[in-house]
């Protein structure tokens, strides 16, 4: 046994994604590199230069989330909540087991967009008719941690909650936080991100990004490692898992899909991807030794893939400085291309995939990617079949932060 | 405008402003009981204090949102509408 007594295992996957809202239809189109970019569809979202995204289309909010939040609360909550009971199902924890032990049972999650389109429908309220006709729940919807605070209220749990404001790769520190708490003695945390950037307003608030493709062919707007890179495409949805000691998943027989073996996180500035070489680099190099793993032990990179040429040769060369030569030869991926970047939602999405890919011995491959022009084994057309024990995701936002996760396969590294 | 707000005006004001759907028997039964038995929390009853007022054309009492029960919550906003008429 390692060095950890309660080490944190991922027993359960919720997935809400532009590509599946389920995790088998996810993994489905993910390993068959099915990209569903698309012309945004939105309300009066069609006179902006943002053309292209990864929009959950299969998605039926009456469905899946009660009444009361459904009025109460943004799009990307529903979307957590949607994904958090899918993982807790996942899991095999209903109502009676969490019920049994409130206080075992905590929430972090992360965002960056937080409720725009909430918060849109009040402040138009407010300009319209006046402060008088702004509900109260204004003052609640928007805001980043609601998804945490509103997952925790309607399953009544009372563990420890976080909520991780930390960019885009505040989705993995969501994980690493989940895995922490863990750790320190809660048994079961429901972490993750989802995102629902994809209205009017919060899409306004990205064209000041100029990391942003404003590209019209869905084919072509997203293509980061080629020598036509133009930038990410944004999207909406993301994943929630169930993190839990390994301990306790045993004693209930759950399966251990994955153990969160390392994690570490670093800033180097906005838009300052010539710099985010280093820091990146320094963030696998310390989740390598948080998780006692040699760089040959990486089998596969979920790459951060932000779609600039500075980005994306920071990226590659981050991978090598990190690695060493074996940074060359191990397979990268990066699916999210035919899904879009869903903000702090992206790398918690790559982590399900991860996990998937760990269990199935696929590498997925990178949608609308065919001549990447760096030092990379980038995977790409289908998937590969690998053998894989040790999976490494990173990921980079647009203000500076980057992160890397390790994890390891189901139960192969329990000793 | 005047009038006395009754039991079915309030739970369309429930379902209105919080989403939650609690038929007038219902809230009858349960009139002296907490509002948080029937998931009215105190943003709820804010929402619903600010569409009264709407409606009303006048201000509700100060501390209306604080009820406990729509016993209280009613006789509070009644007290002032019908002073008003």
């Amino acid at each position: 046994m390692s060095g950890h007594p309660r080490r944190a295992a991922i027993t359960g996957i919720g997935v809400v994604a532009p590509n599946g809202t389920s995790t088998d239809t996810f993994w489905k189109s993910t390993k068959e590199g099915i990209s569903v970019l698309d012309r945004i569809t939105r309300e009066g979202c069609g006179h902006l230069p943002l053309r292209v995204a990864g929009e959950v289309r299969d998605f039926d909010p009456p469905a899946l989330v009660e009444e009361r939040y459904l009025v109460q609360t943004d799009r990307f909550t529903h979307f957590a909540m949607a994904a958090a009971d899918q993982a807790l199902e996942d899991a095999g924890l209903g109502r009676s087991d969490t019920d049994a032990a409130p206080f075992a049972v905590g929430v972090v999650t992360a965002a960056g967009s937080g409720g725009g389109e909430f918060g849109q429908r009040e402040l138009q309220q407010l300009w319209d008719k006046g402060s008088r006709f702004v509900g109260p729940y204004q003052s609640i919807a928007w805001f980043y941690a609601a998804s945490t605070g509103q997952i925790s209220i309607r399953r009544g749990f009372k563990g420890p909650c976080g909520v991780v404001a930390a960019d885009e790769a505040g989705g993995l520190d969501a994980v690493a936080h989940a895995a922490r708490a863990v750790r320190r003695g809660t048994d079961v945390l429901v972490a993750g991100a989802t995102e629902a950037p994809l209205a009017p307003y919060s899409m306004v608030c990205q064209l000041g990004y100029e990391e942003l493709s404003t590209v019209d062919d869905p084919g072509r707007a997203y293509r980061p490692f080629t020598a036509a890179a133009c930038g990410f495409v944004p999207a909406e949805g993301g994943a929630m898992l169930v993190v839990e000691s390994e301990a306790a998943a045993r004693d209930r027989d759950a399966a251990v899909r994955a153990t969160v073996a390392g994690h570490a996180a670093t800033f180097t500035g906005a838009s300052r991807w010539e710099e985010s070489r280093q820091g990146l680099a320094q963030a696998v190099l310390g989740a390598l030794a948080e998780a006692d793993c040699a760089p040959e032990d990486i089998d596969v990179v979920f790459a951060d893939a932000l779609g600039t040429p500075e980005a994306d040769r920071a990226e590659a060369l981050a991978i090598v400085d990190a690695l060493g030569a074996h940074g060359r030869r191990v397979p990268v991926t990066a699916p999210k291309t035919g899904t879009g970047r869903s903000y702090a939602a992206a790398p918690v999405l790559d982590v399900a995939a991860a996990v998937l890919a760990l269990e199935h011995g696929l590498i997925p491959p990178t949608p609308n990617v065919f001549d990447a022009c760096h030092d990379l084994d980038l995977v790409t057309s289908r998937a590969r079949a690998a053998e894989l024990r040790t999976a490494l995701v990173l990921s980079r936002g647009l203000m500076g932060s980057n992160s890397a996760l390790v994890l390891r396969r189901g139960a192969g590294d329990a000793s | 405008m005047s009038d006395r707000i009754t039991v079915e005006e309030l739970t369309e004001l429930m379902k209105k402003s919080a989403g939650v759907t609690v038929s007038p028997e219902e809230l009858r039964q349960g009139y002296d009981t907490g509002f948080d038995a029937f998931g009215i929390d105190s943003l709820a009853l804010l929402g619903i204090v600010g569409e009264l007022e709407n409606r009303y054309g006048t201000p509700m009492p100060v501390d209306a949102e604080k009820s406990k029960t729509p016993q209280q919550f009613l006789e509070l906003v009644n007290s002032v509408l019908l002073t008003e008429a």
